[in-house]
This record gives C-alpha cells, sequence and structure tokens, in this order.
C-alpha cells in the first residue's frame, strides 16, 4: 500500500475510544459548531466586500438561511446523541434507522443552501453570491471534517 | 489520543495535497495529467474503502462489484468537477454575472448528484451487506470527501 493510502487508512480507522464517543464528541461537537457559527458570520462580512445597498439585501436573508440551518444542525446533534448511546450494540436495525435519517437530514441541509443560493443571488450580483457560496463551502467543509474525525465508524 | 490525530490528520492532508486536489490541479494541469490524477486518486480511494471496510471474504466479495460500479458513477462527477474548474479559471480573471450564474448552477446541480448518488448506492448496499456495513461506508465516504476536498476548496481563489 502507498504511503498515503496507509496514512489515509489509518486516519479513517483510528477509532476514539468509547469514553470519547460517549462523553466528548457532543461537547467538542458543540464547542465547534458555536464557534463557527459565531465566527461565519464575521468571515462572510471581511470576505464580501458589500456595499451599504447589498449589505442591507444580503444579512436578513442569511439571518434566515442560519435560523432554518440550525434545525438542521439540532437534529444531525440529536442523531449524533443517539449514536453515541448506542454505539457499543448497534444493532443492524439502528445503522438503517441512523443512515435513512442522516440522508435525509443532508438532502434537508442541500435543499436549504439551495434555495438559499437563489435568494443571494436575487440580492447581490452573481459574482458576489458565487463567492459567498464558495466561502460556504470552505467553512462547510472544515467543519465536516473536524466533526468525522470525531465520529468512530460503526462496528 | 490527543496528539496522534492531529498529527496522523495534517500527515494524510499533507501526502494527498498533490494527489487529491483535482481542483487545484486541474487549473494548471492539461487534461491528460487531469485523468492521470483521477485514475490514481480512484486507485488509493479503493485501497483505502476496502481496508477501512474490515469485511470478511464473502462480504469483500458482494461488496466490490457495486462499489467498482459506485467508482465509476463517481469518475463521471469528478470529470463534471474538473471541467467546472477549467470553466471557472478561464473566466477566473474577468468573470462575468453571467458566467458566475453559470458556474454557481452547475456547481449546486453536482453537489446534488453526488447526494443522490451516495443515497443510491448505499441502497443498493444494503441488499448484499449488514446495515451497520452500510452506514460504516457512508462513514467512509464522508471522511473522505471533507478530507480530499480540503486542500481543494483551499486552494481555489474566490471569484472577483
Amino acid at each position: 500500500m502507498r504511503l498515503a493510502s496507509l496514512a489515509l487508512t489509518l486516519l479513517i480507522v483510528a477509532t476514539p475510544n468509547v469514553t470519547l464517543a460517549q462523553d466528548s464528541v457532543k461537547a467538542d461537537e458543540q464547542i465547534i459548531i458555536r464557534q463557527i457559527q459565531t465566527d461565519r458570520r464575521a468571515v462572510y462580512a471581511q470576505n464580501l466586500a458589500l456595499t451599504d445597498d447589498e449589505s442591507e439585501a444580503f444579512w436578513p436573508i442569511y439571518d434566515q438561511y442560519e435560523a432554518e440551518m440550525k434545525k438542521v444542525t439540532d437534529a444531525r446533534l440529536q442523531l449524533l446523541d443517539a449514536y453515541a448511546a448506542k454505539y457499543d450494540a448497534l444493532t443492524d436495525g439502528d445503522a438503517s434507522e441512523m443512515l435513512a435519517t442522516r440522508l435525509k437530514l443532508d438532502k434537508d441541509a442541500f435543499t436549504l443552501r439551495q434555495k438559499y443560493a437563489k435568494k443571494v443571488q436575487q440580492a447581490l450580483p452573481s459574482v458576489k453570491a458565487l463567492r459567498y457560496v464558495q466561502l460556504q463551502d470552505r467553512i462547510d467543509n472544515i467543519l465536516a471534517a473536524n466533526m468525522y474525525s470525531l465520529i468512530p465508524l460503526a462496528r | 489520543m490527543h496528539h496522534r490525530k492531529p498529527m496522523l490528520f495534517a500527515m494524510a492532508v499533507t501526502a494527498f495535497v498533490t494527489l487529491a486536489s483535482p481542483f487545484v490541479a486541474a487549473a494548471q494541469s492539461t487534461v491528460d495529467d487531469q485523468q492521470q490524477l483521477l485514475a490514481q486518486i480512484q486507485t488509493d480511494r479503493r485501497t483505502v474503502v476496502l481496508k477501512s471496510m474490515a469485511l470478511d471474504d464473502a462480504q469483500v466479495a458482494a461488496f466490490t462489484p457495486v462499489y467498482d460500479a459506485y467508482q465509476v458513477e463517481r469518475k463521471k462527477l469528478a470529470d463534471r468537477a474538473v471541467e467546472l474548474l477549467n470553466t471557472y479559471a478561464s473566466n477566473y480573471d474577468s468573470m462575468t454575472d453571467d458566467a458566475a450564474k453559470g458556474i454557481l448552477k452547475d456547481w449546486l446541480a453536482l453537489r446534488d448528484d453526488e447526494n443522490r448518488l451516495i443515497k443510491d448506492y448505499s441502497k443498493r448496499m444494503a441488499k448484499v451487506l449488514p446495515d451497520t456495513k452500510v452506514l460504516r461506508f457512508v462513514q467512509i465516504e464522508n471522511k473522505l470527501d471533507a478530507l480530499l476536498r480540503l486542500p481543494a476548496v483551499r486552494g481555489v481563489p474566490l471569484a472577483q
């Protein structure tokens, strides 16, 4: 196996211990998510270089998006709690149900992103709307990489 | 554990920067180079997934054909991503609103298709593997996507 493959395999299967799965994941997740939510607004403000008129149009849409997305994030955290609680004795029934919920939440999140990308596009020039979605991708990707590194794989 | 994970993370990301950044590489490479990179990523990804799934022999036999079919579909999406990046790169210096609108639309459609693909194949996997293994497969794919996209999303300059 190539060195890079080996390193990545180790990273993928490196399983946080059960204590981490049950006790710390939720706390870590909450900290990361809270921090990202706070910082996210500052990142957009700093990087979108909006005029006064653009700001007036953009921020109410952004706040609506965040409020709606919070519901999906909360549901994801609930699912993570359920996963951590059942981790040691996860049945196929649990796994099937959790995967269905997980995929539904992913779809819900994407639908929201799509809906709000269109709203932002109506409020801002398309170049800035594209920049907004690029920033969103960067932030979400960093968040996802952090989250997945904390969640042990199903056994 | 606390020191080991970030180290492994940094090591894997560093090792994969050139290998797994089709977006970054695509902006600078010929089409042939891009195809070669994509082929390499797919080979490595298959090795990593097979190793990480921890399957028994019967499960490997059932899983592999479905996974290979999944990889074929993923490659089509990766090709679309490279094509889209090339469009982005060629418009970058004088990005018009129309060009940005088209790129944004194609980008969202691509992400939608990626979500649909994993959902579709998780159903196919569920016919040949226990559900806990299907969940594990989706978790591995998610982890890989998140890791491999990190250098890519950071390497592409924001629209201006």
